[in-house]
């Protein structure tokens, strides 16, 4: 379904979907980030690139399983929890946090299905927002398969023409969005597909950085896991949790009983993100980790998304916002640390 | 009618003074409010900030810290170490807006049993207005 | 105004020497206008070091790494490494060095001084180029910088874009060093804790309030942590597993392993964890704001230190980062500490 709305009508077609919780891009200082919208004149789709991916809604930083209490003389009482199944809306949603969202799909699904992951994805429409003009200086979607105006993952995709918007609408999803609100949308001019051809084939080009020679770094990687250009690379990394906790794709969790009351004894079994670059992570029960260093850590990011993740589901696990470069404190960069994977000799 | 509200109280008593002041409290059938969950430790030099801060956590209404007046500290200068620690903490807590009643220092010795009832009378009454802490209580 | 080659000469001069292992300084980055650290190992590749506004790291962070690197070295080199330090880098230095941390003879510290000026907030730079993309910042003359954009260059009075920390700056030049490049001057500062009294000033229930909502918003990423020259402590309280386990130790003992505060970042963990960073830098802390620089989510962390800082001051009247030789902060007491809030 294409169809073209006019800028002045968004704010009537935010109105008309009453029915679902509504997320947009909500700026606080210089902070952008996905919030619950609860008017829908808020809604700004003129920023930049927030600081968290629409990830922290689908698959949120904290997640309750169960909950126990000793109240009864038997034992605990164990109540399972689950999230509330509601309709939701995400709206700006750059394509490639649509893409990182297929991705972590394979991840919780398959053989064994999430169900916290999947209640929440099967309710959520995404509404993407094409990057007319790249969100970041840093964005290189294009060197991982991917575009600025991608539609993999999207229900609906919204384009900037100016003074109005033109919408793709690619699911059953995508369309219920839009028929509550039939009569702001028209059907496109021949004049608006031009523009849109016209500002796709711009936006492709304003998109300055790329990483060399993708294709061969999995195979390259493969031999490389003794390699000394983790630790050079690996110098100035601080072990925080900036890129790992900032990546739409990444998707590691840690499983905890966090108690609130130890007598008597209540609490809750609790899904948190988990970082690899942390120190506690593969830390065995005996006290060793086999990943000790720095950079043992930078060559799991890494090898992760380029090598262990195209093994198994055939994608590279980046889809090129580059949160993790604008964000590094040290400025480590992944497109260079591939591209020295590339040049790589010995 | 509503049940008065009952401030919960976690102490820390330095072992050679204050506790001792608080058993003398006690052998000696003074009556104060029964609100204090005392907490003995060695000295009130070893009162980490995290303790206070995980008393709080764990859903104290007040916290005391006590030890022996200056120059009466078992090891010495451990009171004069928390002295310096504690008035940080204090300055800290108040910084980012926890009533600056709820958390307290004192110098009780081993004989002053008197003096403990009348800072927990004190501290329950100062902390009865302010109602339950839930700033900084776990909110899992 | 430092001049670069100086530098660069005074870097060559050392390796040539063989004095140091390598040098810890300011590398160009290929992406623009921030650099990065970098690790300067031979004569030739002193050709990258830089010197410009946005030098904002501190390196002395990575002594800590270095420390750690050399002690599981069979036959360390025993060469101090060359660290290039700012004035408020300079101040972590002392700290490390009061505490014991590192000694004198490890470190060769090639002091820069800021002058009048200091390094800027990248967040500032950004907003006033209102979309112009900086290509490239360098110092000028007086108190202006001059930042080269795809648009030509462009002069912006320093002011505008200084980080707040070098706004509110007690060191201007370095305060040791093995050599000092640039002038020991001072840019006057009227009141070095101006920011944090606008929060102090707030009412108990708006001071509330503001770090409830900053607080909240922490994902927990530690990088306030990490980035900290002082966060060195093996274990953290803030790890899930935060002491050290070893073959003998037994499941119980794991198991009855206090948890101070839980993984989930909600709220009161949040406010555990940066209280407990706060209160364990009182007295350390030397502002050098990275923790405030490196937060995803612009959280202004520095004012919890600044906070215990200010009270150093005015309690103790203790300064951090001055005086390798004086006691820290929390080990030492005078008998005339002030005693009011005590019953």
């Amino acid at each position: 379904m294409e169809k073209v709305l006019d800028k002045k009508s968004f704010p009537q077609w935010v109105k008309k979907l009453s029915s679902y919780t509504v997320y947009a891009p909500v700026q606080e200082d210089e902070v952008w980030n996905y919030e619950v919208i609860t008017n829908p004149e808020q809604v700004n789709l003129d920023f930049p690139n927030t600081v968290l991916s629409p990830k922290k809604i689908i698959f949120p930083q904290r997640e309750v399983y169960l909950e126990f209490s000793a109240s009864n003389e038997d034992g605990l009482e164990v109540k399972e929890v689950l999230p509330e199944e509601e309709p939701s809306v995400i709206f700006g949603v750059r394509p490639c946090d649509a893409r990182a969202l297929t991705l972590t799909d394979k991840v919780f699904g398959g053989d064994f299905e999430d169900i916290y992951y999947w209640k929440r994805r099967n309710q959520v429409a995404l509404v993407g927002l094409a990057c007319h003009t790249p969100p970041s200086p840093n964005c290189f979607c294009l060197s991982v398969d991917g575009s600025p105006f991608s539609k993999e993952g999207l229900d609906v995709l919204m384009s900037d023409l100016g003074s109005k918007y033109f919408v793709e609408a690619f699911s059953k999803k995508g369309e219920q969005l839009i028929n509550p609100a039939k009569t702001l949308f028209k059907p496109p001019t021949e004049k608006d597909k031009k523009e849109l051809d016209k500002n796709r084939t711009e936006a492709k080009k304003r998109i300055s950085r790329q990483i060399q020679n993708i294709k061969k770094i999995p195979p390259k990687l493969k031999g490389m896991f003794d390699s000394s250009l983790w630790d050079e690379e690996s110098m100035s990394c601080l072990r925080c949790g900036i890129c790992t906790y900032l990546c739409p794709t990444c998707h590691c969790f840690d499983i905890n009983d966090e108690i609130f009351s130890s007598s008597p004894l209540s609490g809750k079994r609790i899904r948190t993100w988990d970082n690899c670059q942390f120190p506690d992570f593969t830390m065995h029960s005996s006290g060793h980790n086999p990943r000790q260093g720095k950079a043992s850590r930078l060559r799991q990011r890494i090898m992760h998304k380029f090598q262990y993740f195209v093994e198994r589901y055939k994608n590279y696990q980046c889809t090129g916002c580059g949160r993790c470069i604008s964000r590094c404190p040290v400025g480590i960069d992944i497109i260079e640390v591939l591209d020295k994977v590339s040049s790589y000799e010995g | 009618m509503a049940e008065e509200f009952e401030p919960k109280i976690v102490a820390f008593l330095c072992k050679w003074c204050s506790s001792a002041g608080s058993d003398l409290a006690g052998v000696s059938r003074m009556e104060y409010p029964p609100n204090v969950v005392p907490i003995q430790v060695m000295c009130s030099g070893s009162v980490s900030p995290l303790y206070v801060l995980s008393a709080f956590n764990k859903g104290a209404d007040g916290v005391l810290v006590s030890g022996c007046h200056p120059g009466d500290c078992h090891y010495i200068k451990g009171n004069f170490y928390a002295r310096r620690r504690i008035a940080l903490v204090k300055r800290l807590l108040d910084f980012i807006g926890l009533e600056p009643q709820r958390f307290q220092m004192s110098w009780v010795s081993a004989a002053e049993g008197t003096k403990y009832t009348q800072i927990i009378k004190d501290f329950v009454q100062e902390l009865k207005p302010l109602g339950p802490q839930t700033k900084l209580r776990r909110d899992l | 105004m430092v001049n670069l080659e100086d530098l660069k000469k005074e870097a060559k001069t050392v390796l040539e020497e063989g004095k140091v292992k390598y040098i810890i300084g300011y590398e160009k980055s290929a992406n623009g206008l921030m650099p990065v650290p970098g690790f300067i190992k031979s004569p030739e590749e002193v050709e990258k070091l830089i010197w410009t506004p946005a030098c904002v790291y501190n390196l002395t962070k990575f002594l800590v790494d270095e420390k750690r690197r050399k002690s599981r070295e069979k036959k360390p080199d025993e060469r101090p490494v060359g660290l290039v330090v700012k004035g408020c880098d300079s101040r972590a230095l002392v700290v490390l060095l009061q505490e014991k941390f590192i000694n004198r003879d490890d470190v060769f510290i090639i002091g820069v001084s800021c002058e009048e000026t200091g390094v800027i907030d990248e967040k500032k730079l950004i907003k006033k180029l209102k979309g112009k993309k900086a290509e490239k910042i360098e110092f000028d003359e007086k108190d202006n910088f001059i930042v080269t954009t795809q648009e030509g260059k462009v002069k912006i009075a320093a002011s505008e874009v200084l980080a707040e920390r070098c706004l509110e700056c007690k060191a201007n030049s370095p305060v040791i060093y093995d050599v000092l490049l640039g002038e020991k001057a001072k840019r006057s500062v009227d009141n070095p804790f101006q920011s944090l009294e606008k929060i102090e000033s707030l009412p108990e229930r708006e001071r509330w309030k503001f770090w409830k909502e900053q607080l909240s918003k922490c994902i927990r990423c530690y990088a306030c942590r990490s980035v900290c020259p002082m966060c060195y402590c093996d274990e953290c309280v803030a790890d899930t597993i935060n002491f050290a386990v070893t073959a003998d130790t037994t499941a119980e003992e794991k198991a009855q392993k206090i948890k101070w505060l839980e993984k989930s970042p909600v709220k009161s963990e949040n406010f555990v964890y940066h209280l407990v960073r706060a209160i364990h830098l009182a007295g350390r802390c030397i502002d050098c704001g990275e923790c405030e620089r490196v937060c995803p989510l612009d959280i202004p962390i520095r004012f919890l230190n600044k906070k215990l800082e200010k009270d150093a001051k005015e309690l103790f009247d203790y300064e951090a980062g001055f005086d390798p030789e004086q006691p820290s902060l929390v080990s030492s007491f005078k008998d005339e500490d002030p005693e009011d809030f005590i019953r």
